[in-house]
């Protein structure tokens, strides 16, 4: 047969496809029937995997900056330059900054490479601010960092949330069995400032005022104790008391004012999320995530609902890009080895020397995001695994480094900031494991032959590591997962030879549920007040940063297929300095019209993108769905910080008619 | 007729693979998909294989095909294009009703108009195909509805009837009689015909049972469609239920809509592809100077359902668009393929 299986490796969701090979080239895609979590479907992004795949704009052959140039070179010069490059600084210059998008064998050799052979704790995955954050959150509520459940659940749901994110454009196969579960009659409540499609496919929606979703979680949780008290004398999970103390403070009367939603209508919520048998909550993370805040309030509010770990109930932290999870789950953090065990770790620490050499770094590092915001920090050399636009935000101070070495594979403008460019390649020309959003490890094989002179990742770093010295014993990627599942205990199911017949792949940890012993209520930071903050009478408008369809990680990979970067270009070119969302009444009020330039100013910096006059914003607020060309110097790189905030970033603009 | 027994088979399916480059429904061995696929080893198409998840339209309109590539060059000014020299002959074996339906309706859009695609014509011309009679609907069919199944009237050289120890063995050309006599077939007996037709009466009266996602009103809606009375409302209902993927156009056999791209690849040479493409796309209506007819949801969406079903379309096909294979049906992730929307009109004239 030329259809061959893999899985769809663009957002978290894991569908599994077909990919149709023949001569050597990839000619098609299709969805599998059979899969566990496609059943048959691809969305708009993942039907056209394979233009992306067949693209030219690739980076063909390793280059070295020789006299201000980038020259092509042998594979030798390159790895030789690269590795006497880095060998130069001190574990505490470098940094390095892992991908979302690398298979967990790569990921995980990046880690031994960063910890094992440049002796750096500094290693951070790019454009992930919340995954971490959020795996951590349920870890300690559960004992186990990831999903609680199964996408398979939400089928079966008689109630789903959905906080938050368009499901629809994020992970719309997700998206697609929410909207099957409503169909047959599940009750579906959303969460969301913009009026979305989730939301409007939903029965329920509850259109917050930017920046609120923490208090409007936090009054659905009180709601839910006040209704439904756990009875601490048959043990209600640890920590309780102080959940409950924490809310204490929140006045249900000012809640209106500062949320947009009577108390009454999240109450009614809660009590509808209390009596179902089968509830599932769905939200985002990565760089659209929520806060620590947010996402341990959601947990609890679950936990105080009695749904955490019961058969049929889920909490699905969805992941944007296909290897989200698996690449924290390799350690790629400057806090933790392999497998989340959270420095410092002796016997971790003992673990992997005795695994990697003695000289392991088992300490804690800084991220690269911070190491490189603060000009003190010393960070003198950067290796970086895929070009994501976020890195723009930094480019300034990337430039000033000493030695900067970049793999991908395909080709993009970050790479003139480099010194050494090593191509690498796709994961249909490479065998690999992803692990998806609910903590299925599923395995693609190379279907052809590295196109042009890319190499897989893993064995790039393993040989930059003979060139410092360190012989290490892959000889393929199996190999390395073969490590992962010694080294990793959640991962011990996961060896090539056992994924091989399984299609669909293998969640860990085998599929029972949490120990229900280990459940708790996870401590929260701060109180939560309803005082409504007064909008600064100068900024009167409420800015957030969405993520729209076609305009997938700002388009750095879509752009090389040609239906999606079609779809991106039809939008650009009606709104081709791109656009901010304004509601017709705030529209009509200030004189703006659709498709006409609009200045949106801040305290801090200020852009002029076209109106788009849209009823999915609620007045007041002004929606980026993503930042193009000249708005993110003049505006996105001023705000970096708050938009870090992910979906609760909101930033006070004045809208003037220009 | 003919008689061609099961055992018989194999011979028929190597007098076949000698001549052409053999398509069929087969099994991938590890996610039990299937699969109409070109096959490397005649003996992997299964002839009693499920329906296949893709329709057999790729191998006359492959998902990304070039077309033809061209280099020029900068100092001699010299532009050289080279054709693409496209096709071996192909036998698609095993294709049922529906998608040969789909296939007819290819051949009108792509030959039978004002101008001739030539591509497509070197894919279709001497192929040979080989229908087989469903004889038994899948949940999601509904081809009784369309006029397209389950059993094949025109369009193929041979076409196969299950008899339970032999197929009956019909040649529907020159091409399929020559076959079945170098074959040495015997005869199929007097009542090969009657028995024929049990098997289809057997077949179309499992619909009822079987075809259990539809209980589609396809002629009524043929004519609401037409005349323009499906109201808005139900329109932007639908429109609000799409994901736009294009699912649905890539799984339809008689979609027929593509797009083409010139890539200049690393070697100086530039390549014209064709790729499928779907009128769920915002930027496939796009025109010239920001205009687009079909830019919200709704209007694209049901540009589709008028596309397979209103009479002013099918007067092009010589038949409705939509030939029941109900594929829609299972890849779109916002559940609106061609049974629910049906449903949908359905709801609108009895209210219920």
């Amino acid at each position: 047969m030329s259809y061959q299986t893999g899985i769809c490796n663009f957002c978290g969701t894991g569908c599994g496809h077909m990919l149709q090979v023949e001569e050597g080239t990839i000619r098609g895609v299709f969805p599998s029937s059979s899969h566990p979590v496609g059943r048959g479907r691809l969305c708009g992004r993942g039907w056209h995997i394979h233009e992306l795949l067949n693209t030219e704009e690739r980076i063909p052959r390793p280059l070295v900056r020789k006299g201000g140039g980038l020259t092509p070179v042998s594979w030798d010069e390159a790895l030789d330059e690269a590795a006497a490059r880095l060998g130069a600084f001190s574990g505490e210059e470098i940094g390095f900054w892992a991908s979302p998008r690398s298979s967990n064998e790569d990921a995980y050799a990046l880690v031994r490479l960063a910890r094992g052979v440049f002796r750096s704790a500094n290693i951070s995955v790019l454009s992930d601010v919340w995954y971490p954050t959020t795996a951590e959150v349920l870890r300690e509520g559960t004992g186990r960092p990831g999903a609680l459940g199964s996408i398979a659940d939400i089928r079966k749901a008689d109630f789903i949330f959905v906080v938050g994110t368009d499901l629809t454009r994020q992970n719309p196969i997700i998206a697609s069995d929410v909207h099957f579960a409503a169909r047959g009659g599940a009750d579906v409540v959303t969460l969301s400032t913009r009026l979305t499609q989730m939301a409007k496919l939903s029965g329920t929606h509850l259109q917050n005022k930017p920046g609120t979703k923490n208090i409007v979680m936090a009054a659905m949780a009180k709601a839910l104790l006040e209704d439904h008290p756990p009875d601490s004398a048959s043990g209600a999970p640890a920590g309780f008391d102080g959940f409950r103390k924490s809310l204490e403070g929140l006045e249900s009367a000012g809640l209106e004012a500062r949320t947009g939603l009577p108390f009454d209508k999240i109450r009614d919520v809660a009590r509808r999320l209390a009596s179902a048998r089968r509830a599932v909550i769905i939200f985002s993370t990565g760089i659209t995530g929520l806060t620590r805040e947010t996402t341990a309030l959601i947990f609890n509010l679950f936990l105080a609902a009695g749904k955490a770990g019961r058969e049929g109930c889920a909490i699905l932290p969805v992941t944007g890009v296909s290897n989200l999870a698996g690449v924290n789950d390799m350690g790629a953090a400057p806090d933790v080895l392999p497998g989340w065990r959270r420095l410092p770790d002796e016997a971790a620490a003992s673990s992997f020397a005795r695994s990697w050499g003695k000289d392991v770094n088992a300490g804690r590092g800084r991220s690269v995001e911070s190491l490189l915001a603060d000009a003190s920090s010393g960070l003198k050399a950067l290796v970086v695994v895929d070009h994501d636009p976020e890195i723009e935000l930094l480019a300034g101070r990337i430039k000033s480094l000493e030695f900067v070495l970049y793999l991908g594979a395909y080709a993009n403008p970050f790479k003139e900031t480099a010194h050494v460019v090593l191509p690498t390649t796709t994961y249909a020309e490479t065998d690999g494991t992803y692990t998806n959003t609910e903590r299925r490890i599923q395995l693609n094989r190379r279907k052809i032959e590295p196109r042009f002179e890319a190499r897989p990742p893993w064995r790039i770093y393993a040989d930059l590591a003979a060139r410092r010295g360190q012989a290490w014993p892959y000889r393929s990627a199996a190999d390395v997962q073969e490590e992962i599942t010694r080294m990793i205990p959640e991962y011990h199911g996961a060896a090539h030879p056992a994924l091989e017949s399984r299609f669909g792949g293998w969640q860990w940890p085998g599929g029972s549920g949490p120990d229900q012993s280990r459940l708790r209520f996870v401590p929260l930071n701060g109180a939560f007040s309803a005082a409504a903050e007064p909008a600064p009478a100068e900024f009167p408008f409420r800015l957030m940063a969405g993520r729209s369809y076609f305009y997938w990680h700002l388009n750095n990979i879509m752009k090389n297929t040609f239906i999606p970067r079609r779809e991106y270009n039809a939008l650009l070119l009606l709104y081709p300095r791109g656009l901010v969302e304004v509601h017709p009444d705030d529209a009509a009020a200030l004189g703006l019209r659709d498709k006409r330039p609009v200045r949106v100013v801040s305290a801090r910096g200020s852009m002029t993108p076209l109106a788009r006059v849209s009823e999915e914003v609620p007045p007041g607020t002004v929606y980026a769905p993503y930042f193009v060309g000249s708005m993110i110097p003049d505006f996105l790189v001023p705000h970096a910080d708050a938009v870090e905030y992910g979906e609760d970033a909101v930033i006070p603009v004045r809208l003037e008619k220009v | 007729m003919y008689l061609l027994a099961k055992s018989d088979v194999p011979r028929f399916l190597s007098a076949l693979s000698a001549r052409f480059e053999m398509y069929g429904p087969q099994v991938h061995p590890v996610s039990g998909d299937v699969f109409f696929d070109k096959a490397a080893d005649s003996s992997s198409i299964r002839l009693d294989a499920p329906i296949p998840a893709n329709s057999p339209k790729f191998a006359v309109f492959p998902h990304w095909e070039r077309i033809l590539s061209y280099a020029y060059d900068r100092e001699t000014k010299d532009l050289r294009i080279v054709p693409e020299d496209l096709v071996r002959p192909k036998a698609l074996v095993g294709i049922r009703s529906c998608d040969l339906t789909g296939l007819l309706c290819f051949d009108r859009f792509f030959l039978g108009q004002e101008f001739v695609d030539e591509f497509y014509r070197a894919h279709r011309r001497r192929m040979f195909l080989v229908s087989v009679t469903c004889v038994s609907p899948f949940a999601q069919c509904f081809c009784v509805c369309t006029d397209s199944g389950p059993a094949a009237r025109e369009g193929y050289d041979v076409n196969l009837t299950d008899l339970g120890e032999a197929y009956l063995f019909e040649a529907g050309s020159d091409a399929g009689r020559e076959l079945a006599a170098s074959l040495s077939l015997p005869p199929a007996g007097p009542d090969a015909g009657r028995r024929r037709d049990e098997v289809i009466d057997r077949s179309i009266s499992r619909f009822e049972a079987a075809a259990v996602e539809n209980k589609a009103w396809i002629s009524r809606a043929v004519n609401r469609l037409t005349t323009g009375f499906v109201k808005n409302e139900t329109w932007e209902y639908i429109g609000q239920q799409c994901f736009e993927c294009g699912a649905c156009s890539f799984v339809c056999p008689s979609c027929s809509c593509f797009n083409i791209e010139d890539v200049n690849r690393r070697d100086g040479t530039t390549e014209r592809l064709r790729t499928w493409d779907s009128c769920s796309f915002e930027g496939y209506a796009r025109m010239a100077g920001e205009h687009n007819p079909r830019r919200p949801v709704e209007d694209r969406r049901n540009k589709r359902f008028f596309c397979k079903l209103s009479f002013s379309q099918s007067k092009k096909y010589l038949r409705p668009g939509c030939v029941g294979c109900g594929r829609c049906v299972r890849v779109c992730p916002g559940d609106i393929g061609m049974a629910n929307v049906v449903t949908a009109i359905r709801r609108e004239i009895t209210g219920k």
